[in-house]
């Protein structure tokens, strides 16, 4: 499947693609990057997410880098975003350019981040090494519960383009029951039929943490993600084309 | 297929921003299996000229002792110049009237109730969902043959002489006519253990110039999914495709005689600028 960009006609489509082309995720990440270094950005912990105040340069940046979500508030020159903790821990632990401070403890070292958000959510290790597994090849990802996945994963900004995969987050051992996906046929068909549906390719990223534990962040560069798309084949339909399967 | 009088079920797919180009996959999927009615019902026309086969209970396969039909280009086995059909291709042409089935060493003919009792026993390597599998795509035209069953043994001596099996594997794959070890009915319901996987069948696209002498490659190779998804998927269809040597894999599934296929391939997703 191609990537489909958005625009009214072929024209248009093409033009998003040439800016996109023109303005790579990757330089756009790195200028909010920098953007945040500089204002010493600090943003602090709450229940499930990461609230960050910014002011109006980098709401801009943020937006077209696709993290977080604004959210509307009556104060004047800042603006508060919500970020998830897969899109915080990466700004924070990956591209250094955000401090996290929790409540009464202040700023957060990368380590007790790691163990706090863990013990909310024992699933982090795995979503946050597939999250940034994606992350770091300039791939969009966004949360994809809309579409029954856990993340819906892009070419460039959603403006631009159709996401090209729904994808959902498996271990590779199962060493334990992850989010329970899977594991009847039912949900297998009712995935790729409904991915199916709005253009899009079921991604599994089993991740295989190899033996290693999750006591520290550092054990994540020792996790391994393998990457598998689920597609339904349909005999009736791939006659003509001989070998093409 | 085409004569699609139920029209009550035709879609109301998911609407997406703008896709309306993008139903092509699942289109097939509501003109199946709406003919009740006994008019559209499909009935094949019984053949003039029928092949006549030996049931081996032995073996648990047909040796065919009169071949009539084109058939035969993509069905059964060549061994020491005789033709052995497994159950599965025994079944699905009595199905369409094309083979006459005697029992070994009298004159009874054996009956399609016989047989489909035979495929439910379970014993000759070939379960009921296999069936399906097989004659599901047999209807659309595929050739298939049991995983890692020579068609015909004349092939291996011209073509392969490069591989040095074993003696004793060699001998083996001689006696080898297609039957899987049989297992005891229990192991099929139960997990198998991960090193038993392997696939069920070699799936070659419609050809009308197959040479069982020299098939080529399968297109794919099959694996029918027992009665859940592969429950550590990554594992265990890591193992299946092991034995694939780079042939890719299919994943088959059957209920309520719906047979639908799936590929699980591994992928890399490239890095964006």
């Amino acid at each position: 499947m191609l990537p489909r960009w958005k625009g009214k006609d072929k024209k248009a489509k093409k033009g998003a693609e040439a800016e996109a082309l023109r303005e790579p995720m990757s330089k756009i990440i790195s200028q909010l990057q920098s953007s945040l270094l500089q204002s010493e950005a600090c943003g602090f912990l709450s229940d499930n997410n990461v609230q960050l105040a910014v002011a109006s340069e980098q709401i801009d940046l943020l937006d077209k880098a696709c993290f977080g979500q604004p959210v509307r508030t009556v104060e004047k020159d800042v603006v508060w975003f919500q970020l998830s903790l897969e899109e915080a821990f990466y700004l924070c632990y990956h591209l250094k350019c955000l401090k996290i401070k929790d409540g009464g403890s202040g700023i957060q070292s990368d380590e007790e981040l790691w163990t706090k958000i863990k013990s909310k959510n024992k699933t982090f290790p795995y979503f946050y090494k597939a999250y940034s597994h994606l992350r770091m090849k300039n791939w969009v990802v966004r949360p994809g519960a809309l579409y029954g996945v856990d993340f819906v994963v892009y070419r460039h900004h959603p403006a631009r383009v159709h996401s090209e995969y729904g994808a959902l987050v498996l271990s590779h051992d199962d060493d334990k029951d992850l989010n329970g996906r899977l594991n009847v046929w039912s949900d297998i068909h009712c995935t790729t039929r409904l991915l199916g549906g709005v253009a899009k390719i079921l991604l599994v990223l089993y991740i295989n943490r190899n033996g290693n534990k999750d006591d520290s962040p550092l054990c994540l560069a020792n996790y391994t993600v393998q990457e598998r798309t689920i597609t339904r084949w349909i005999p009736e339909q791939s006659r003509e084309k001989g070998s093409s399967c | 297929m085409e004569d699609k009088a139920w029209g009550y079920c035709s879609s109301e797919e998911d609407v997406d921003d703008n896709n309306t180009d993008l139903h092509l996959q699942n289109a097939s999927d509501d003109e199946q299996n709406h003919h009740f009615s006994s008019h559209s019902f499909p009935k094949f026309q019984p053949r003039v000229a029928k092949s006549k086969g030996v049931w081996k209970d032995e073996i648990g396969m047909a040796e065919i002792i009169e071949k009539n039909g084109k058939m035969w280009v993509t069905t059964g086995i060549c061994r020491s110049n005789k033709t052995y059909s497994s159950i599965e291709e025994t079944v699905y042409l009595m199905e369409l009237g094309a083979l006459q089935l005697l029992e070994d060493g009298g004159d009874r003919s054996l009956s399609l109730v016989d047989m489909y009792q035979k495929v439910l026993g379970r014993t000759r390597g070939c379960c009921w969902e296999q069936f399906e599998v097989y004659r599901h795509l047999k209807y659309l035209g595929y050739i298939v043959g049991r995983h890692g069953v020579f068609w015909s043994l004349k092939g291996i001596r011209s073509s392969h002489k490069t591989v040095t099996l074993e003696d004793s594997k060699e001998s083996k794959q001689l006696v080898d006519m297609g039957c899987k070890v049989e297992l005891p009915i229990d192991d099929l319901f139960n997990e198998l253990q991960i090193n038993d996987l392997r696939p069920d069948f070699d799936v070659y696209p419609p050809n009308s110039r197959f040479k069982k002498s020299s098939p080529g490659d399968p297109s794919f190779l099959l694996y029918l999914a027992r009665s859940h998804p592969p429950s550590r998927t990554g594992i265990e269809i890591e193992a299946l495709e092991k034995q694939c040597d780079g042939i890719p894999l299919k994943i088959g599934r059957v209920t309520g005689g719906q047979v639908s296929f799936f590929s699980f391939d591994k992928v890399e997703l490239p890095v964006l600028p």
